[in-house]
């Protein structure tokens, strides 16, 4: 069943067409992972899902409704759509805990003891129970993601949306990434990865597609899609990766 | 000199009630327009990132305005001018207006400073986990913005305290207006003066020790 779609989805910034009409469908459960080369229009699709940014053409249903018609609560949608962005953007001034506390504190209504309480499960899960004191600039590139992946979860988001997130961490970090996201699939939640690294797609999922120029062309596994050589631009793209 | 001395300390000790009263006069004023400066630079600042043009043009004015005139003209303006249109103000209100006004045009050009450093990221996290802008702004933009600009804000107190020294000029009874008639009546301006200075230092001595407190207390990791 899907649970976001987004059909004939176009944004421009300026003269500049980033996304020329992209349909997609997110079914619930799974990873889906966004791959394709730099200024392709990958982030500023799930930017769109999300809606930090407006699309100018096109609809976003969430479980069939339209999310861009003005009856709807934005803010109440957001927060079904837990989202990771690829330098974190962990609250410098508050510690780890703090970071994960403050929307159930503020938006949900929970009481500090109780927030703290929920918390402390997701900073288990993630194994960062010892760090829950720690601000961000005292905790490792693994560690902000793992804190920025439990502010995200506890807010018990349908799904969770990644942004590149092996960029900024080494190959073995990578691998602790996709381990992660096993372990969301294992809590049924939702997946949706940008990414450009063809190993770690490849590591995630096997739903795959494939943007070039702000379209979607392709969709399947990494092998499938390295196999498309009826699109140049797929050929270029895993070709280049794989023997660079 | 020598006899300047006990001139100088007899009518110091004479006078010690009413210095006394201008002391409390200054701190007040300090005090209140500290505040109000305060709250008023949060509220200009907030304004000047309105999306909307026009409010940003305005606010830059009003920046430019009362950074760009000296307070002092400004304090006329409000004593001398305002009853030529039918508006007459105490000098205690004509002193919380005149520097409220100047005062939060500094402040909100710290805090704007403190801003231009935020990593803006955090803003844009926020606004994906469902807050509200006002939310973004109390949550998470003003608690580090007033932590990394503590120093400029104190700065802002010491000088809002040094400042107030002009309040004389609009027959505020101050505490340097008290000092001024003290020397006025034994000549001994050079004593007179130097007390006045040594009491401002250690106030100002007291404030930057506070500050000092708040900032270690307030301290983060990784702050800039």
């Amino acid at each position: 069943m899907a649970i976001l779609q987004a059909i004939g989805l176009v944004k421009r910034f300026d003269d500049h067409v980033v996304l020329n009409g992209v349909d997609l469908t997110i079914e619930t459960g799974g990873t889906l992972v966004i791959m394709g080369p730099s200024g392709c229009g990958k982030t500023t699709l799930i930017r769109c899902l999300n809606l930090l940014e407006r699309p100018d053409q096109g609809q976003i249903l969430f479980h069939g409704e339209s999310v861009l018609s003005k009856e709807i609560d934005i803010r109440l949608y957001r927060r079904k759509i837990g989202f990771v962005f690829q330098h974190f953007a962990l609250y410098s001034h508050l510690s780890a805990l703090d970071n994960i506390t403050l929307a159930l504190r503020k938006l949900q209504g929970y009481g500090r003891e109780q927030a703290n309480e929920l918390a402390r499960r997701e900073l288990a899960y993630f194994d960062l129970s010892a760090h829950e004191h720690k601000f961000p600039a005292q905790l490792s590139g693994g560690q902000k993601q793992r804190v920025a992946l439990a502010r995200a979860l506890v807010m018990q988001p349908e799904i969770v949306i990644l942004d590149e997130p092996t960029s900024a961490l080494d190959p073995l970090m990578s691998q602790e990434v996709s381990l992660l996201i096993k372990k969301l699939e294992a809590r049924n939640i939702t997946t949706v990865c940008v990414t450009h690294d063809i190993a770690f797609a490849d590591q995630i999922s096997q739903n795959v597609v494939f943007m070039f120029q702000g379209k979607i062309i392709a969709q399947g596994s990494v092998a499938d899609l390295a196999k498309a050589s009826a699109i140049p631009e797929m050929n270029w793209f895993f070709g280049k990766k794989r023997y660079e | 000199m020598n006899e300047g001395m006990p001139a100088f300390y007899g009518d110091l000790f004479e006078q010690s009630s009413l210095i006394y009263l201008g002391l409390w006069a200054t701190i007040k004023l300090t005090v209140v327009i500290s505040i109000t400066g305060f709250l008023l630079g949060i509220v200009i600042f907030f304004l000047g990132l309105n999306a909307n043009a026009t409010v940003r043009r305005l606010v830059e004015g009003y920046k430019s305005f009362f950074i760009g005139t000296p307070l002092v003209c400004i304090i006329y303006i409000l004593y001398y001018g305002l009853p030529a249109l039918g508006l007459r103000l105490s000098p205690f209100e004509v002193l919380v207006l005149g520097f409220t006004l100047n005062v939060g045009a500094y402040n909100a050009g710290y805090l704007l400073t403190a801003y231009n450093g935020l990593d803006k990221s955090q803003l844009e996290a926020a606004v994906a986990q469902g807050f509200k802008s006002l939310q973004v702004y109390a949550y998470i933009i003003l608690p580090q913005l007033l932590k990394s600009s503590t120093p400029a804000l104190t700065n802002q107190v010491i000088y809002n305290l040094k400042d107030s020294s002009i309040a004389f000029l609009v027959q505020y009874p101050e505490f340097f207006a008290r000092m001024q008639e003290l020397a006025a009546g034994n000549f001994d301006f050079f004593r007179a003066y130097l007390f006045a200075a040594i009491v401002y230092l250690i106030l100002t001595t007291v404030i930057f020790l506070f500050a000092q407190y708040i900032e270690r207390r307030n301290h983060w990791p990784g702050r800039r």
